[in-house]
């Protein structure tokens, strides 16, 4: 067996040789395998993320493939914006109680901050020996191996690909470069994502337009408003919209605000001076900022990216659409200033063509209230005027006192519905005459008000000229003492018929306000209403005087003096 | 004997006011017209103590041919008759230059007393109310009452009861312009200016 051991020995050198030459070979063939094997993990990886077309996800695909591609514990993208800050944090890897415990996410400082700062890989083999490190927050997980990459998209660095804790150990230089690779891809990937992104907002924006428009035409102005705003913030993904108009010179006001946050918003004035809304409203143009106007008065209201654009109709500014998403948030991009711009153009338009519209609804019911009180005028109180008189005429030539008596009753009822309307002339040709309102208007529609509180309404007679008599400022009294008269009688006289008369002349100017109730209760001769209207009048030098009623109910004469040629 | 002249397109208020007027022995109806244009020859030709003019006519303003009356016959003093309210009768008599407004109320002897009290030369429109207008219609708070520097000076001398020929005198414009200022005056103030106003709101609302 000696012989066969003899026979099998080889020369030492040739045999190491060989060996070696073997073992080269049988390595670089593995070699060839393993980054064959990378390649094709590569290529796999680019598939997956070019295969996505949501950018939230062809951001998670991206750092997924990355974990896998060079055996990392954590991966994250961070995507950087124009402050050189991180704007988006999208990690894998990360039990979620431990984000929870961290409480936020890198901001883009120490080695994360050098790769923003100089968008080139960089390769660590221990974080904590670099001299850029600043550490990890209480409770982070220790990382120890480190390999960032810049991602670019159209040139531009997008954000950087960073993954830590390589499992065996270090990362090689080719991860670096299968990274970078990969980055490629990446950046390729995020590029078609957003512009589908834009494209699919895009037409969002246009099918909402083309909503609002025909919702704008067909509803009354404050719900359109409401609509627009609730729209804005979902297309916009923005937490807070608010239509904002100018009020008086130098404030404006929330008119309208939709979104998350809207409710706040709603009704809030502030000083114009230099607010976004006033710039947009100002130049006419859309303003993008970082973040919106602090409120002085309502510190929590401030708020993070905002566009602020102008709604205009024809060349009048109506007011200003602000899109704010809460402090801290997404910017806005140029895109979105675009569209919303776009948008807030065609809603201007609509809103014109609705406000129009209703205005030509209101001219039209206007001119026919206008005829129709002409009509009432020249015929319908004529021809009662006319048949008074002959009936007038005939009762004076009856000597039945009977019959006379049927007559004058007659004739008095006549007088009574000419009264009426005389008041139903006044209140047709001007009810929509705004402002001011005349003391007439004030009281007929004070009791209109009222009228709910009695089972028929309150009869209103007006004697004397009394808009033209009565001074202004003499015009709450008075609306007061109607409501606290009618408001006493509702409660207290359980009457069937209530009536109001307010008699002008030039020296005084009495209101009268009768019931045929339960008349006068002498525990409560003085009421708390009663002594309040007792000095409203003595304000005026007048007084007011409570007296019972034959065979019932109350009278309450409230009567003050107006001095001569005093001013209306 | 105060003598009346009547003016109101419906023939039966005509009728009812001259029997009531008839009734009474110390007046007398001498003449009715339905229309300005029959009013206004039958005016002259009468020349009554008192015309009882109605607002609204169908061919025209009973304000307007109440100035027309005053510029031409000043002896004639002239009573308005209306279906509207007192606030609107204050202004139309004022701006009418008549001596008193009468409502449209059967009755009572309003109608009766007011044409004896104005024969007797009184004037019933309290002297503030003109001054009223003038400061109401003056104070610029109502675009539709925003009055030209000449409509202010009119309005002042109507205010003062002068006719148009006087205030033409006083200054210095032909008796026919003042007439056009005075209709610009009646269709900012007068009868239907708040239906008016309403309506310019409306159109102008988007403008302002």
């Amino acid at each position: 067996m000696d012989s066969d051991d003899v026979e099998l020995v080889f020369p030492d050198v040739p045999r190491s040789r060989l060996d070696l030459a073997i073992r080269d070979l049988l390595g670089s063939a593995q070699e060839v395998l393993a980054t064959e094997g990378r390649l094709r993990s590569l290529l796999k990886a680019s598939r997956v993320v070019a295969d996505e077309l949501e950018l939230p996800v062809v951001l998670r695909t991206i750092v997924e493939a990355a974990v896998e591609l060079v055996g990392a514990r954590y991966g994250a993208i961070g995507v950087v914006n124009q402050e050189g800050m991180l704007e988006q944090f999208i990690h894998v890897g990360m039990p979620d109680e431990l984000i929870a415990h961290i409480g936020h996410l890198p901001e883009g400082h120490g080695v994360l901050g050098a790769l923003i700062a100089d968008p080139r890989p960089i390769r660590l083999a221990h974080l904590s020996d670099d001299p850029r490190s600043v550490g990890f927050p209480d409770g982070h997980p220790a990382m120890d191996s480190f390999v960032g990459v810049p991602v670019r998209v159209r040139g531009e660095v997008y954000g950087n690909l960073y993954l830590t804790e390589q499992l065996s150990g270090q990362f090689s230089a080719e991860d670096e470069q299968l990274l970078s690779a990969l980055a490629a891809t990446a950046g390729a990937a995020i590029d078609h994502a957003r512009l589908y992104d834009e494209s699919e907002r895009r037409r969002k924006w246009s099918a909402a337009s083309a909503e609002i428009t025909a919702t704008l035409l067909s509803d009354d102005s404050e719900q359109s408003l409401s609509i627009l705003a609730e729209r804005v913030a979902v297309l916009a993904d923005a937490d807070v919209v608010c239509v904002v108009v100018p009020l008086g010179a130098e404030n404006m006001s929330v008119e309208m605000a939709g979104g998350a946050l809207g409710e706040r918003f709603v009704g809030s004035t502030f000083p114009e001076q230099g607010t976004l809304a006033a710039q947009a409203l100002a130049s006419r143009q859309p303003i993008l900022a970082d973040r919106g106007d602090d409120s002085a008065a309502a510190p929590e209201l401030s708020i993070g990216p905002t566009m602020a654009v102008p709604l205009t109709s024809a060349d009048n500014p109506m007011g200003v659409l602000t899109v704010s998403r809460r402090a801290g948030s997404t910017r806005f991009t140029v895109t979105d200033l675009d569209m919303a711009a776009e948008f807030a153009t065609q809603a201007g338009l609509a809103l014109r063509l609705a406000a129009g519209r209703r205005d030509a609804q209101t001219l039209a019911l206007l001119e026919d209230r206008g005829r129709i009180a002409r009509d009432l005028h020249d015929h319908v109180i004529q021809r009662l005027f006319g048949a008074g008189l002959s009936l007038q005429a005939v009762a004076g030539s009856i000597s039945n006192p009977t019959v006379r008596a049927k007559l004058d009753e007659q004739i008095e009822s006549l007088d009574d519905a000419i009264a009426e309307i005389r008041t139903a002339i006044f209140t047709m040709t001007a009810q929509a005459s705004a402002r001011p309102l005349s003391l007439r208007h004030r009281v007929i529609d004070t009791v209109g008000e009222m009228a709910a509180l009695f089972s028929d309404s309150p009869q209103l007679s007006f004697g004397g000229a009394i808009d033209l008599l009565v001074p202004t400022a003499l015009s709450d009294d008075i609306i007061a003492v109607v409501r606290e008269g009618l408001t006493n009688v509702a409660r207290h006289a359980n009457c069937t018929q209530a009536s109001v008369a307010i008699v002008a002349t030039t020296t005084s100017v009495t209101v009268v306000v009768e019931d045929d109730g339960v008349g006068l209760d002498p525990q409560e001769q003085r009421r708390s209403g009663l002594s309040n209207l007792d000095t409203r009048a003595a304000n005026h030098g007048g007084g007011c005087l409570l007296t019972a009623r034959v065979p019932s109910g109350t009278t309450l004469s409230w009567s003050v003096p107006l001095s001569q040629g005093s001013e209306a | 004997m105060t003598s009346v002249f009547l003016v109101d397109d419906h023939e039966i208020v005509r009728r009812g006011i001259a029997d009531l007027i008839n009734a009474e022995s110390d007046l007398d109806v001498v003449g009715e017209a339905a229309t300005i244009k029959q009013a206004f020859g039958r005016i002259a030709a009468t020349l009554p103590d008192v015309a009882v003019l109605d607002v609204r006519l169908p061919d025209g303003s009973g304000l307007d041919l109440c100035r027309d009356i005053r510029s031409a016959h000043p002896t004639v003093v002239c009573l308005m008759l209306t279906g509207y309210d007192d606030d609107e009768a204050s202004y139309t008599a004022v701006l009418a230059g008549a001596a008193g407004y009468v409502l449209k109320d059967i009755r009572g002897q309003n109608l009766i007393d007011s044409i004896r009290r104005v024969a007797r030369g009184e004037i019933l429109i309290d002297r503030s109310v003109p001054l009223r207008i003038v400061s109401t219609a003056t104070t610029p708070s109502d675009p539709t009452t925003d009055l030209s520097m000449r409509e202010r000076q009119v309005l002042e001398l109507i205010a003062e009861g002068l006719t148009n020929r006087q205030i033409g005198e006083r200054l210095e414009l032909a008796e026919k312009t003042v007439k056009n200022y005075v209709s610009g005056l009646l269709g900012k103030l007068g009868m239907e200016r708040r239906t008016q106003a309403a309506v310019y709101r409306t159109r102008h609302r988007d403008d302002s």
